[in-house]
């Protein structure tokens, strides 16, 4: 232990003051053994150094998350060498191109032959890939990227620096998809070569979790040959460990391994990929049960319910930050008063929500993006239950006590419809009567600007969200005063600026101490519901290995059969 | 004859322009945005503004109907928003998936319907025709995709025996491809049938009713000279106008199927050509659905003229 320790203090002589905080974090029990490892990656800490800080330390391996177990599923033999995985993925939108795709199907393929700088696995945890390490200087504004060598692209020539200088303009420079994360973070022209090996980005203001923007969570980011200038389809380059074999528009792709791929823990199992785009789910749900593939990326409880609690298939399981904001406009009757919109919240029956509409595969919301999933969330900001005398009471002191009618508007798809309509039988137990006007996505989103959008105009208003690794999105765009999707119109200098803290920060103390103030904020406010957070669901048949990312990305290096 | 087929070219000129302009208006009064639907929902706006000026989607209503009228008129369809392909070569895969699918159809559903609705004649108000009758109209009258889910766990998952995608791997032989589309084609049997077999009935029950087939019983032939010479000709005359409307409805309109089935079809390219406002997309496939249709119908009257002399050309009908 004595070896030990003095290990831990050379390693601790050798960080920067924002490591050694974390490493204190951890002492101090502040924080899980899982906890460390996820922030330590973020700030550039290698995994095994962390590991070894964390034995030493004695960090508590359990942090009590009843959560569902993540990726790597241990319920069947190990899988075996060899054979071709067919994979039922949902067809891609539009183009193979890294600077447009914006979808499900188009990330999960670009991240098949495509590695990003770190990869944001199944628990959040950055795994270095491209980038060997990173390491931020004092106040989290210049980030400095250590790129690993070794690396071959596809078509044999080695990856350098440069490559990742130039990936990162081209999409700064070209108004790309990646903007939505990068966009007043990065400025073009800030990345900067160092030298062969080191990367270091200047960025616009400090952000603490920096490193998860140049990750898979940025899902456009995979990096490109610095010659390239378009046309990824027609070789999907990368340097993953599949490469193209032959790919079919519209129905689908086939991989090969790669031999020669870097990482040797990482040469997948099985020889060849099939990745067969489905437009449909339930055709997908039907594929894994006809024998026509061996993994469905994604499904959902609705359309699959089929896979579930049949021993035939191996059903998993991931927390994420997928989620519905019902907004209601703090600017607009009925909803100027507060205590409308608490009496509006209070009115939900959250557990029951998740279990009709998710057989209680979700997490509770708590009316704040803050997703149970993300480390930084304050677990002891106390959950809104349902409370129908409040409500009413609430509505009273606000006047409304004798009740008044809303329209709310969203659009037909996934379980919104369901979730509209058990909205409206609660509301109506306080005698709030909803109308409900429910459209196809086009008519909802319009042409998702203010004054041309239902999502962005409506008093009241179901809009379906996407899974982040970190809740900055949702704090900056969705509800900031500047938000370019602010559908609640929520304008608050107090939340604005706690939003810039909580970005700024990036020990994992601070943060979750600016995150809590966030949480009792828009609880108190609620300018949206936030009812459940659901879980990403995927399923094999005869396959163990898969590991897929809330995001929608899923590695297939270990997967193979076993019989 | 000529002049026949003159006018009936120039008709569906006028009628194909119409259906641009209407697909054109129903495009521009469809809300949503080109950039938006390919970028998802939480695109940067200046990267969905650069988005739309390169695809010229920013430009004016009439600057780009003229764009891509003037496109069509040399043979040009343009490029698909969403996936940057050729039109043309999108369509031509899915419309070959649709005719294969189309044909397997009609090649299984043709001879049954007809064999059904001449039998249903023959044996005119008695069990089997009922059976036939009652039976054929109740099959119809459950959508396809119904059909598609029994069908598929049936054939597919508790017997086994049948792919439950239409789509075979490439480079599949004739037969193996047979496999694959045999559930959709199957499906589509069940709802067409009922229908071409009460037409078939109809024209068999008035061709053996009238004068020329008395004639020829009265003067001796034997039954089935009867049928096969004089009653069957007829009653196939019904037959080609369902075949025709049906092709229409075949390749274009089985988005249910083409979605179940996992099919690239063309209904299925029509309506995510529609999802995503993606206009060279949608004008291309409305026009070549229309083509087929209108092709369709030309060789439907043709093969009515040749089959039933009574129709004459050139504008003094019958």
């Amino acid at each position: 232990m004595d070896d030990a320790k003095r290990r831990v203090d050379e390693l601790r002589r050798a960080s920067t003051e924002v490591e050694n905080h974390l490493i204190d974090e951890l002492a101090a029990g502040k924080i899980s053994r899982r906890e460390f490892v996820r922030r330590g990656t973020v700030l550039g800490l290698s995994l095994p150094a962390l590991s070894f800080i964390a034995a030493a330390c004695g960090g508590d391996d359990d942090d009590g998350e009843a959560s569902p177990t993540g990726g790597t599923d241990t319920s069947g033999a190990d899988p075996v060498q060899g054979g071709t995985l067919r994979t039922a993925l949902i067809t891609p939108a539009g183009a193979l191109d890294p600077l447009t795709v914006g979808d499900e199907g188009g990330l999960a393929v670009l991240g098949q032959s495509g590695e990003y700088l770190a990869w944001s696995d199944d628990e959040l945890v950055l795994q270095p890939r491209i980038a060997e390490s990173w390491s931020p200087n004092d106040d989290g504004s210049v980030w400095t990227f250590a790129i690993r060598q070794g690396v071959t692209f596809h078509d044999g020539t080695p990856l350098t620096a440069e490559d990742v200088v130039a990936t990162i303009e081209y999409h700064l420079g070209n108004e790309s998809n990646a903007l939505s994360a990068l966009g007043g973070v990065l400025s073009a022209g800030n990345t900067e070569l160092v030298d062969e090996t080191t990367v270091q980005f200047t960025l616009d203001a400090p952000n603490g979790n920096f490193p998860y923007l140049l990750s898979s969570d940025n899902y456009n980011l995979i990096v490109l040959p610095k010659t390239f200038t378009g046309d990824w389809e027609s070789t999907f380059i990368g340097t993953g460990p599949w490469t193209l074999e032959t790919y079919t528009p519209e129905v689908g792709v086939t991989y090969v391994r790669n031999p020669d791929y870097w990482d040797t823990g990482r040469i997948p199992l099985a020889d060849r990929s099939e990745v067969k785009f489905y437009e449909d789910e339930q055709a997908r749900v039907i594929a894994l049960q006809g024998g026509e593939v061996d993994v469905v990326s994604n499904f959902s409880v609705a359309g699959g319910g089929a896979l579930l609690g049949n021993p035939e298939f191996t059903v998993i399981e991931l927390q994420a930050a997928q989620h519905r904001v019902v907004h209601m406009r703090v600017d607009m009757e009925p909803f100027t008063d507060k205590r409308v919109r608490q009496a509006m919240a209070l009115a939900l029956d959250r557990q029951a929500l998740v279990d009709g509409l998710f057989d209680g595969k979700a997490d509770l919301g708590n009316d704040s993006p803050f997703a149970p999933v993300f480390p930084s969330t304050d677990p002891s900001v106390a959950q809104r239950e349902q409370d129908v005398e409040q409500a009413k009471q609430l509505l009273q002191a606000a006047g409304k006590g004798g009740g008044f009618t809303v329209t709310l508007e969203s659009w037909q798809g996934f379980e919104i419809p369901d979730l509209a309509v058990l909205i409206q039988n609660a509301a109506e137990a306080i005698g709030v009567t909803v109308e409900l006007q429910i459209t196809d996505d086009g008519a909802y989103y319009g042409d998702f600007t203010y004054g041309g959008s239902r999502w962005l105009d409506s008093p009241f208003g179901i809009t379906d969200w996407g899974h982040r690794g970190v809740p900055n999105v949702f704090l900056t765009s969705a509800l900031g005063t500047e938000g370019p999707w602010n559908a609640p119109h929520f304008k608050n200098a107090g939340f604005d600026k706690l939003v810039a803290d909580y970005v700024a920060a990036f020990d994992l103390d601070s943060q979750r101490a600016v995150a809590g103030q966030i949480q009792e904020l828009l609880l108190d406010e609620t300018p949206a519901i936030i009812p459940y957070f659901y879980f990403h669901l995927a399923a094999t048949k005869n396959v163990e290995g898969v590991e897929p990312t809330g995001m929608g990305h899923f590695d297939l290096t270990r997967a193979g059969f076993v019989s | 004859m000529g002049r026949f087929l003159l006018r009936r070219i120039g008709l569906a000129l006028v009628t194909l322009w119409l259906l641009s302009v209407i697909v054109f208006v129903a495009c521009e009064v469809m809300p949503g945005d080109v950039a938006r639907s390919i970028l998802g929902p939480t695109a940067a706006p200046e990267t969905v503004a650069a988005l739309n000026e390169e695809l010229g989607t920013d430009r004016s209503v009439a600057v780009r109907y003229g764009d891509w009228i003037s496109g069509v008129v040399r043979g040009d369809l343009g490029e698909s928003y969403a996936f940057r392909r050729p039109v043309d070569e999108m369509i031509g895969q899915a419309l070959w998936n649709s005719a294969k699918l189309a044909l397997l159809a009609f090649v299984l559903v043709v001879p049954l319907g007809i064999l059904g609705g001449v039998v249903a004649a023959l044996y005119e108000g008695r069990a089997a025709d009922r059976a036939i009758s009652v039976g054929g109209l109740s099959v119809s009258a459950i959508p396809e995709f119904v059909w598609a889910v029994a069908a598929i766990l049936v054939f597919g998952i508790w017997l086994d025996v049948l792919p439950v995608t239409a789509q075979a791997p490439p480079g599949s032989g004739v037969l193996t491809q047979i496999e694959y589309l045999l559930l959709p084609a199957l499906c589509l049997v069940l709802v067409l049938f009922g229908y071409l077999a009460r037409m078939a009935r109809a024209g068999t029950v008035e061709a053996l009713d009238a004068d020329y087939t008395r004639t020829a019983v009265l003067k001796g032939l034997p039954r089935r000279t009867v049928i096969r010479r004089h009653v069957l000709r007829n009653a196939l005359l019904p037959t080609i106008a369902v075949v025709a409307t049906q092709t229409g409805y075949l390749i274009g309109g089985l988005v249910a199927i083409e979605l179940v089935f996992n099919y690239p079809g063309v209904g299925r390219l029509l309506v995510r050509a529609a999802d995503q406002k993606d206009f060279p997309l949608l004008e291309g496939t409305v026009l070549v659905i229309g083509v087929v249709y209108l092709l369709a119908t030309l060789l439907a009257d043709l093969a009515y003229a040749y089959l039933n002399p009574r129709v004459r050309f050139g504008g003094a009908a019958a």
